[in-house]
């Protein structure tokens, strides 16, 4: 009998889809491995070797192998490292990490490795767990992801003319030049939206924070609602689409009011 | 599967669309159901017939029924003023086996599930409301599943349910009856210390 190798991996549930009887096909985002797609069979019934691990957003350590280079991973076993309590008992926090999973299940690719993600998620997880929800949180979170992945916006210069933030009178965003424009170039941009220079200085600062500190920064009603606006039309613009979580989000807050 | 006769085909292909039922396993069940007595095959061939004709959501807890309103609702002897609230038929099933509960149910048909764009929209809790608003419900007793999609729709439940002068309560979590507190794990355990009652 050939054995297969085990691997091993600190690991956050990014989705699952139960399949058959009792198994469950997961979506994890490793430490080492980056993101990985598994079948953990009898996952459902098997108290023993997945003990509650395979939930939503819960942090587990896991051990699994693969038969062949173009199958699924086959979770051998997955034990619960935390499951932050904090978040489950309050409904936006569940929300929130839930918005945060699929954001970090679209801006990661299959098997492409990147600790600094996998600190991101970690960290922003006990952040949400330890520390009051705050809306703006989000933006600093959505702001690090977009740049480990690539995207990030410019906001210190006109993404068109290079002219520095500090030389641009009335600044707008461009989702589709990927970053701020100065007044001139936003002539021929009609889908450019308004932002301050305030807030463009604030992201900036939080992008770099440590998440520890990020609640710290007390952002004003207009900077809230300018971040939000500016990465509202930034993020389905990379994406190609909405995201589903953000439909219930605003459903469920339209519920509440 | 194309040495087979034209009919028998079709039944593998028609049985295959199950859940968790293979190719080999819908051929399996063709050549059962071909080796079985003729009344025999009616009779499954009838039941599902039956089954898609006459079944419909109980009008009022959304169970699934024969008549407009399900068994439970139209039996005097249920406790009118609790209504608990599951995930789907098979968790009512579930709390009706164990015979402790003498109250009324409404099933959501889902939790929220923001990633699969499952929102309050999709479940039925506008229907839930107006039983609420209408009646004389003293209890709202949550039994989601203790899955964090459960939980969430618990706590957005409660939350609706904030300013109204009922009962809110949620079905307990911890150790199974004749397990062993060694084989338990964290998450229960925490759960089980905090649902702790006094004797």
């Amino acid at each position: 009998m050939i054995k297969r190798p085990i691997y091993e991996a600190s690991a956050f549930v990014l989705s699952f889809l139960d399949y058959g009887e009792s198994d469950r096909i997961v979506t994890f985002f490793t430490d080492k491995y980056g993101k990985i797609k598994g079948i953990a069979k009898g996952a459902r019934r098997s108290k023993k070797r997945f003990a509650n691990a395979i939930e939503l957003f819960s942090h587990s350590r896991i051990l699994f192998s693969r038969n062949r280079k173009d199958s699924l991973f086959l979770i051998e076993n997955s034990d619960v490292i935390d499951h932050y309590p904090k978040i489950r008992e309050d409904l936006e926090k569940t929300m929130a990490a839930s918005y945060i999973i699929e954001l970090a299940a679209h801006f990661t690719a299959e098997g492409k490795k990147s600790k600094k993600t996998f600190s991101l998620l970690k960290d922003f997880f006990e952040f949400l767990d330890r520390k009051k929800f705050t809306e703006e949180s989000l933006r600093f979170f959505e702001l690090r992801l977009i740049k480990l992945s690539g995207y990030e916006p410019v906001l210190e210069v006109c993404v068109a003319c290079n002219t520095p933030l500090d030389e641009i009178k009335a600044p707008r965003f461009s989702a589709t030049d990927g970053g701020i424009v100065c007044v001139e170039c936003s002539r021929q941009r009609p889908g450019s939206l308004p932002v301050s220079v305030g807030t463009l200085k604030m992201l900036l600062m939080g992008k770099e924070m440590e998440m520890e500190k990020i609640h710290r920064l007390n952002l004003s009603k207009q900077s809230s609602r300018e971040s939000k606006a500016i990465l509202e039309s930034f993020i389905p613009f990379i994406l190609g689409k909405e995201l589903k979580s953000v439909r219930v989000l605003k459903e469920i807050k339209r519920l509440m009011v | 599967m194309t040495g087979y006769a034209p009919p028998i085909r079709r039944l593998i292909r028609e049985l295959n669309r199950f859940p968790g039922i293979g190719e080999k396993t819908a051929t399996r069940l063709a050549q059962f159901i071909l080796k079985s007595p003729e009344e025999n095959a009616k009779r499954l061939a009838e039941s599902i017939i039956e089954v898609k004709k006459k079944i419909r959501f109980c009008s009022t807890c959304f169970n699934l029924t024969e008549d407009a309103l399900c068994e439970i609702c139209s039996d005097p002897a249920r406790e009118n003023g609790i209504i608990c609230v599951v995930e789907n038929p098979d968790s009512l099933i579930a709390i009706e086996e164990s015979g402790s509960y003498s109250g009324t149910y409404h099933v959501l048909h889902g939790v929220l599930s923001p990633a699969d764009g499952i929102g309050p929209g999709s479940l039925r809790l506008t229907e839930l409301m107006e039983r609420i608003s209408e009646n004389t419900v003293k209890e709202v007793f949550l039994a989601t599943n203790p899955s964090v999609q459960g939980e969430s729709t618990a706590l957005l439940i409660m939350k609706l349910l904030r300013d109204k002068d009922i009962r809110v309560t949620r079905i307990g979590l911890g150790i199974p009856v004749g397990g062993d507190l060694k084989y338990v794990d964290k998450m229960t355990m925490a759960k089980a210390i905090e649902f702790r009652r006094g004797i």
